[in-house]
Order: structure tokens, then sequence, then C-alpha cells
């Protein structure tokens, strides 16, 4: 492991000196390049799982929705997007979610079903209010490397899965002037991981043993096609 | 923020103006018997005076029509000075933890201290749930094995959200392992910073239950608990060393205040020293052949029940039936099964002996009538069997706020070596009774949990009264009796009850090896007696002095010149004022060391005639001596460094950021991740930091882990956390002040869930696939390895994700 690993960075700087014995031409003329001052997003063609731009973006703040294929029904979603540092991911205020001092880099769209479905009271069994504050499965971070990760969730399996062709939940990327774009640059944008929670979880038939929630109640992998972002 | 009380400033301003010194003018009598008796006769009017003055406040305390003050204690001090305590209403509803307190003086000048005065208060309509339901709840989780002896008591209250409780721990039986307390874990957020709640006293006693007198607040919308209170005060006790002693603690008492009985025999009961019914005999009937009944005054000598194995028979007795009037042995307690017996009797009259020298004390120092004040008499318990896992009764003293009452064990030595004897010596005694003067009133005490600095300040105060009692008791047959003598006793607690080794060092705390002799930050989640330290250690610099040798016991690195002390007497005084006029507890905790010392410095900014002359160096030597312990500043000097944790972000379900419960500092982390703690330095141009892990709090007094001492701190200050679910707490220590430093602690949660070694949002997929089921599914599921899914863990999780990576 080692040694391919030392074979192989040597073989880069071979290439590097290569290219750097020989006279470097100056950059042949071009159109001079104009200072960006928003992004462009052009959607993904398919049916599947993928990120489309909602009505509400802006010239500067791309919103985009998490639509998944028609006929499905999930119980929640997650995703790790990978963006050039040249842009930042962008939080959405909801005062119905805490904390509501910042925010979240995910806004919920009202189709899952975030709350306990049944609240009861833990020693007596008793039906309660629900409390407005009811911890729910709803966050996100950027992690290091511009490294987006969301996720929104049923907690409570009570509640039916919903349809995913419809926009399940929000992310937004915001242009960022400090990054000094010019008009056309491609911003990259990856994802790195993806899965959903699948409609059938299993039913508890039994003991430990024979729950089919042990083979089916899992989170199931899923390719989200993402579209091209550009400055302009 | 220390409080801030009134200074002498605007005291001396006043002497300027008039060109006289009035004081001196118009000497107030020290101690005049008859002048206290006729201003206390006005202390119901001067309750009034406070009552309208407050109302008078109110808009300019930005409050309105709905709130109202209403009178519920007072005390007049022996100057002639009436302090009254009101609760705040809303509504006609008491507000949780509002009071005012008002000084009247007997011109009817007014003062009030408005500090813990509730504002912005905006409720309409009632409470969506009734008292009855919240009642339901609150004995459903109370879940008493025993009769109930005591109807729990409701009342509708404001309550404000900043004082939600948090998450309690425990010691796991098995593995000896702190683990967390998810029944008493407190995860409720009300929609509002204020609620409509109800306030559930509950109090069981009985042998299947101990004693436990639990306050519930539940959610007058959600029927949520918010926060649970437990009044009873322990004095608990880390396990001795090895030693020897004598049982019998007072020797012969030549005259011991007793009651002749109809029938003929004699009780324990002295009528001589309390003017009100103790509160809690109203639970016993009374008793015609001897004519004891429940509701005449005096203080009272009970037992608790054993058989002859020692084992608890649940019973109460007054040491009674005594035909001779001549009580004990003075022998070692052996004789189980008959604790009224003559060798039984003989802790019955160390307590009756200690209880009389106490209350003596209050009363000829400070004019001051029983511990409250209002002469309620006190009844003592001697000879406790219980031996639970939870409560080791038997070497252990407590003092029960809401029925006036002290509990000793009768010790397990010497059967166990390393346990106590007889736990009636006058200064276990004179602490618990101590906890009757700084409990403000029957239902609210200042808080005693770990996590409160207020704990450590009941303890401390508590044991500072306890050596001012001791001294005051030996001092010379021609003393006068209404001064504490300058007589230099060992400034400890417990040493005849430790056979030979004090349980607690006042002059230097850290000798028990388990004490902090100086503040820090997080010193909180230390056991109640021992975060005292720094508070008994400033108040044996107030009253002796600090030496400016380094290696002396009485050398402080925090005060390296030292101070010269002001004696027993005045800091007494001093301290004495302090915790009746200006440190009154509201019952949330909220008071901190700081809070003591500015408290120490009004009072003695206050200091009566004859002592007014040396109020200004009392009050430096109150700053010294405070300063001596790393509590605030010295007189004249600049601002100390400071190391503070910061919190690391707001609005979380579990509220970690609460300004003074237990879990402040507190973060939920994930395990197994580089998190960049985050800590300030003030008042100090160098703000760098030592990073190391644990810190003073990371083992109890039964070295019982309490935190995790774990991971690897890097080159960058960010801690890359251990892979191990639980507390685990790190210190920052200044670069440019060794002496100053701060523990931070923080809840450990894997994150993990679906085990592809990332922390990342997709993992809460298993958390929803698993939240409540009633069995185990996976392990992994759970954030804090719990064996079910909850909204705890949705809370943990969401918590620690947004604190590892902030959302900007
Ligand atoms: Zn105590």
């Amino acid at each position: 492991m080692r040694m391919l690993s030392y074979l192989f960075s040597t073989l880069v700087l071979a290439v590097a000196l290569a290219c750097g014995g020989g006279s470097n031409p100056a950059p042949t003329a071009t159109a001079p390049s104009t200072p960006a001052s928003g992004l462009t997003y052009t959607d993904p063609t398919g049916t599947g799982w993928r990120l489309v731009k909602d009505a509400s973006s802006t010239p500067t703040r791309v919103v985009l929705n998490l639509v998944g294929p028609a006929g499905l029904k999930t119980r929640g979603a997650g995703f790790n997007l990978k963006a050039d540092a040249t842009v930042r991911f962008g939080t959405f205020m909801d005062p119905s979610v805490p904390p509501i001092s910042t925010g979240w880099p995910i806004k919920d769209t009202g189709v899952f079903e975030l709350r306990n479905t049944d609240p009861r009271d833990p020693f007596t069994g008793d039906p309660v209010p629900l409390d407005p504050q009811d911890p729910i499965l709803l966050s996100g971070a950027v992690k290091k490397g511009n490294l987006l990760t969301v996720g929104i969730f049923q907690k409570d399996r009570r509640a039916t899965a919903k349809d995913s062709a419809q926009p399940l939940c929000q992310i937004a990327i915001e242009f960022d002037a400090s990054a000094k774009l010019n008009a056309k640059d491609t911003i990259a944008l990856s994802i790195v991981k993806a899965k959903y929670v699948p409609e059938d979880l299993g039913a508890f038939n039994g003991g430990v043993t024979t729950w089919e929630m042990l083979a089916k109640g899992h989170p199931v992998d899923m390719t989200i096609a993402v579209g091209s972002l550009h400055a302009n | 923020m220390p409080r801030q009380f009134p200074h002498l400033m605007s005291a001396l301003g006043l002497c300027l103006t008039l060109g006289a010194a009035p004081l001196a003018a118009t000497p107030a009598p020290r101690f005049d018997k008859a002048v206290l008796v006729q201003q206390q006769r006005q202390e119901a009017a001067r309750m009034g005076q406070a009552q309208i003055h407050l109302q008078a406040l109110r808009t300019q305390l930005g409050l309105g029509d709905k709130e109202a003050f209403v009178p519920r204690n007072a005390f007049t001090n022996p100057e002639g000075m009436t302090v009254v305590r009101l609760e705040q209403t809303f509504e006609g509803h008491r507000v949780w933890g509002g009071q005012a307190v008002a000084h009247v003086d007997g011109q009817g000048g007014v003062q009030a201290l408005t500090q813990s005065v509730r504002t912005g208060i905006a409720l309409s309509g009632a409470p969506l749930i009734t008292a009855d339901f919240a009642k339901a709840i609150a004995v459903a989780h109370l879940a008493p094995k025993g009769v109930m002896k005591v109807a729990p008591v409701v009342e509708q209250v404001v309550f404000p959200a900043e004082f939600v409780g948090g998450l309690a721990t425990q010691v796991d039986p098995v593995t000896g392992r702190r683990v967390l307390d998810r029944r008493n874990s407190i995860l409720a957020r009300p929609n509002a910073p204020y609620v409509w709640a109800y306030e559930v006293r509950t109090r069981v006693d009985n042998a299947q239950d101990g004693t436990k007198a639990l306050t519930y607040l539940i959610d007058g919308n959600t029927g949520k608990i918010l926060r649970i209170n437990d009044l009873i005060q322990h004095l608990d006790v880390p396990a001795p060393a090895q030693g020897s002693g004598k049982g019998f603690y007072q020797g012969s008492v030549a005259t011991l205040n007793t009651s002749l009985m109809l029938d003929g025999t004699y009780t324990l009961w002295d009528q001589t020293r309390g003017t009100q019914p103790n509160p809690y005999l109203a639970y016993f009937s009374a008793d015609a052949p001897t004519g004891w009944n429940p509701a005449l005054p005096g203080n009272q000598v009970w037992y608790k029940g054993s058989d002859t194995s020692g084992a608890s028979t649940g019973m109460e007795y007054l040491f009674q039936g005594n035909t001779t009037n001549v009580w004990g042995d003075g022998l070692p307690f052996t004789q189980w099964g008959d604790s009224g017996g003559t060798n039984g009797q003989s802790a019955g009259v160390d307590a009756a002996s200690a209880i009389s020298t106490t209350w003596d004390f209050y009363g000829s120092v400070f004019g001051r009538n029983g511990l409250d004040g209002q002469g309620t008499s006190v009844v003592a318990m001697v000879l406790d069997p219980t031996m639970q896992p939870w409560f080791n009764g038997l070497d252990n003293a407590h003092w029960d706020v809401q029925n006036h009452t002290a509990t000793f064990g009768a010790g397990s030595f010497p059967g166990n070596p390393k346990g106590f004897q007889s736990m009636a010596d006058l200064d276990v005694v004179a602490h618990e009774l101590a906890h009757g003067l700084t409990s403000p009133n029957p239902y609210q005490a200042l808080v005693a949990q770990p996590g409160y600095e207020e704990g450590g300040i009941a303890e401390a105060l508590s044991d500072f009264f306890s050596q001012m009692v001791k001294t005051w008791a030996l001092r010379d047959a021609t003393a006068p009796t209404d001064q504490i003598p300058a007589t230099t006793l060992p400034w400890e607690i417990g040493r005849n009850v430790g056979h030979g080794t004090p349980i607690r060092y006042l002059n230097k705390p850290s000798q028990d090896g388990w004490s902090y002799d100086a503040w820090f930050q997080g010193i909180r989640r230390l056991d109640p007696h021992h975060s005292s330290g720094p508070i008994n250690r400033a108040l044996y610099f107030l009253s002796q002095g600090a030496s400016s040798t380094p290696g002396t016991v009485n050398y402080s690195a925090c005060l390296p010149q030292g101070m010269k002390g002001v004696g027993n007497d005045i800091a007494a005084r001093i301290v004495y004022k302090a915790v009746t006029e200006y440190f009154i507890g509201d019952g949330t905790g909220a008071w901190t060391f700081e809070d003591l010392r500015a408290a120490c410095i009004a009072a003695a900014e206050h200091l009566p005639y004859p002592y007014e002359l040396g109020r200004v160096f009392d009050a430096d030597a109150v700053r010294n001596a405070f300063a001596a312990a790393n509590i605030g500043d010295g007189a004249g000097k600049p601002a100390t460094t400071r190391v503070l944790f910061t919190p690391w972000r707001d609005g979380d379900y579990i509220q970690i950021s609460h300004p003074f419960a237990d879990y402040s500092n507190r973060q939920v982390l994930p395990t197994n991740e580089t998190v960049m703690p985050r800590v300030t330095v003030i008042n100090n141009a160098n703000t760098a930091v030592t990073w190391s892990l644990g810190g003073p709090t990371t083992f109890d007094t039964n070295n019982t882990p309490t935190a995790i001492a774990g991971g690897v701190i890097n080159a960058d200050g960010s801690w890359t956390t251990p892979n191990q679910i639980g507390w685990a707490s790190i210190t920052a220590t200044s670069k440019a002040d060794p002496n100053q430093f701060a523990e931070g602690i923080a809840w450990l949660a894997n994150l993990d869930t679906d085990m592809d070694l990332e922390n990342d949002a997709l993992d809460m997929a298993p958390i929803a696939i698993s939240w409540y089921l009633s069995d185990t599914l996976n392990y992994s599921s759970s954030v804090i390895a719990a064996p079910w899914v909850d909204d705890l863990d949705v809370s943990f999780f969401v918590d620690a994700l947004r604190s590892t990576w902030p959302v900007k």
C-alpha cells in the first residue's frame, strides 16, 4: 500500500517536471473575462432522484428542490453534496424549527410529517397535546471541504410514506463575491452519498429474531442527478 | 453577573450632605430585647408598607396591572430594620423565582432590592391541563412504593422557561459508571419565555421510600415536567479514614430542658425555646394521657425506630417515658431495637444540648428568634438506621426545609471501621440547623444539588456558622454572651464524628482530598460539600486573615500579599447580615459565589453601631478574603484574569446554555470527531491557554468517574473526542496566569448510527427507523447506546451535529 502510493506520487512529479521544462507560452489572447455577479443553474434531465431549481431562486441564490421518481413512496431522504469552494451553501430561517437564531442549511417543504403523530405521557400513557418544540429529524451541516450534509426524516412510523415526485426539501447555493468568479466559470457539484428511507419498514410479527424489520428496516442507497452550475 | 446591592457610596454621600454623622448622633441600641420586641410588633404594618412601595414601583420595574407583590415573610434586625420578602404574582399566581426584598426602617423608609423581579410576562387565558392532571403526572413520576401520608400540594404558577431543568445522571449499580438518568432528565422546551405551570409539592416519608420531598414544575399546556427540585438538604460525606473515639460528645450536661408530662414522665421537649409549633408534628395526633400536643411549640428530640438487627421499623418516637429525668449513659450506641432506652438517649442528650446551644447562639448574638426568625420549633430525629443503596442515613445528617427538622444517623462505626460515630455532635447539628437560617421559607431552600454554585454556598454557610457556634459555646464564663470570642479553634467540621479525622477543613479545604481552595468555572459540578471549599476558605480568611508566606496553610497564591482578618465576631456579623438581608435565595439556584461576595460587601458597608467606623476596612477585607479564594478582585486591585468557556451555540433542544444549572458549559458533541472548543481569556492581553483532558470534577467522592478524560488535544487547539459515549471533560488553563483555569464538559454521543465511519445527516435515517420501538432493534441507532430510541436521541443528534459544524 505504502509503496504503491509512493510510486504514484513520483509519477505525478515527473509529469509536472516535463511540463515545466518546456517553454511556457504566454496565455493566448481571449475575450476579456467579465467578473460574475450571480449564478445560473440548469436542471438535470431524467425522471429519477434529482435536484431541480425552485422558483424562489434569485440571481445570487439558487434554491434547489430534492425531487424523487414518480410512484416511489418514502419516509425521508438525505444526501451529501460537495461544491467548489467558490460558492457558499445558504441557510433557511424557519420559526417553527429550532434553533431559530441561525437556521439550517435545509428547508422543510411540508411534505413529510416530522412530528410525533400521537404524543402520550410517558408515565401515564394518556394522550397529551403535541409539544410545539417536539424534536424533529431535520438537520444539516457544512463540513470541511464545502461538503453539505442534510437530511429530513419522518421519525414516527405511524405516519404514512409520502410520494417522492414533489419537492421534498430545499437547499440553497449562494454566490460569493469574494471568490472573484468570472462569467461562464463552471462550479463543480457532486453528490457523494445519498439515501432514502423506504415505505416498507417491515412489521413486528414476533420476537426480535422474526422481525421483518431486521431485513427491511434499512436506509436505501440512491443516485441523485445534479444539474450544472455556472457563474454569470 | 453578580448582583448589585446598595453601596456605601450613597450612604457616605448622605452624611456629607447633612454635614453631620447621624448614626453617631442617635446611636441605635446595639441589641435591646425590649426595643426589638416593640419593633417586631410593627412587622405586619411594615409588610404592608413594603407592599405599597413595591406596588407603586411596578411601572418603573416594567410591570403592569396584572402583576402584584405579596409579602411572604419578614424579620426585624436588632437595629430595628424589617426585612420583608415579597413574592411577585401575575394575575394572582406566584411567578416562579420572582421576588423582591424590601428593607423598611422605623421611619417608614423603604429600600427595595428588585434583582429577582421578572419582567416581560405575556400570558393570557388559563392552562390547558387541570391541577389534578398535573398532580397525577407528578405522582406518576414520583412512583411512591409506600403510603404517601401527606397529599401533594398543587399551585398554579408562572414559570420562566430559562429555569427548565436538564440532564440528570446516576451511578449504574452494576457497572459503577455514571450514566444518563433518563427518568429524571428533563427534555422540555416551553414555547414562550413564560408559561403557565403547576408547582406540585410532594412528600413521602416511609420505610419503603425513605424521605423524599420533590417539587415538580409541570407545564400547564403540555403536561411536561419542566423541573424537579429536591428540598432535602443532605449532609453528604465521603467515606472517612479509620480512627477511634468515645460516643458521648457532650459528656455530662448539667441542665437539659425537658418536659414533665401529665402522666408524670419526662420527655426531651424543650418548651423554653421555640414560639411556634414545628410543622412536621402536624402529621401526628395529640396524646391525652401525657398531654403531648403537636400544636404546642418547643424544640423536641425524637429517634427513629429500629429492630434488634438495626433495620428501620419506619417509626418515629419522641424520647419519652423517662421517670427520673436522667438521660443517657454516655456510651456509644449499641442497643438496636431499644433506641429510646438509656443507651439510645445518649444521642438524644447530644442533640438536645446542641440544638439549645445553636438556638441560643442566634438569639444572644443576633437577637434572632430561632432559625427562621419566626420562632418555629425544631425537631431533631436521631439514631437514623436507614441504609439504602442510594442513601446512607446511618452516616449522614440532613435538614428538611419543609418540616424544619434535622435528622442524624446512628453512625456505622465501629462495625464499619470507615464509618462515622453518631452524627449528633454539636458541629454537625449546628451545620444542619444553619440550613434553616439560609432557607428563606418552608418551600424554598438554597438549591443544594451538584450543578449549582448555590449548593456550595449553602454548605459553606452552614460550615461557617457551625464554626461560630462552636467558638461561642466555648467562651469563657465571664465573656459577654452577645459576642463571639476571638478564640481560634481548629477551623474544621466533624473531627469527633470522624473519630479523629475531620470531614472538612475550612482553612484549607483541599486537605480533605476532594474540595478545592479556589474558584474555577465549572466548580459547581462538584458535590456541594466540596464546591463549598472556596467560600469556606474566603470566610476563614475574612475572620482570621491570610499569610504572605508561601507554603503555609493559610497562604493563597491568589492573594500573595496576605491580609489581616476582621475577627470571628465581625466576620459573623457581616455574613449573618449578608445572608439574612441581601443574599436571600429565590429557589432557582441562580445565586453564585460572586453574589455572596457582593452581599457580604453590602453587609459590611451597612454594619450598624458600634461597627460603622470599621465599614471601609471590613468591606475591603471581604474583597480581599474572597479574592484569596479566587472570587472577584482584591480591594484596589486590577481585574483578575479569568478563563471562561463560552456557549458554543444556542437554541438547542437540550438547553445546554442554561446560565447557572448543572449543564452550563456542557455541550453535546459527537464521539470520535474533531471539534473546536471555545474558551475566552479576559482581563489579560495574553489569551493563550493550555488544554488538558479531564478536570477537577472528573471523579466524584466515591472515586466514580463522572466524566471521561479522553481523546486527543491537537496542536491547533482542537479536540479529537474519544470513542466513548458519556460525559467528557477538558480543561483550559491560562498561560499568563496558571492559577486561572476552567473546566468544560460535553456529553459525547455516537452519531455514526449507520456505521459508515462518517458523522453526517444521513445518520438520522436509522434513528427514524428505530424511533420508539418497544424493544431493541439496533443499539447503534441510539446515539447514547440506550436499548431503545426516542426523542432524546433525536435531540442529541441534532444538537451534536450543530455544535460540531455550527451554522454560520
Ligand atoms: Zn449541609
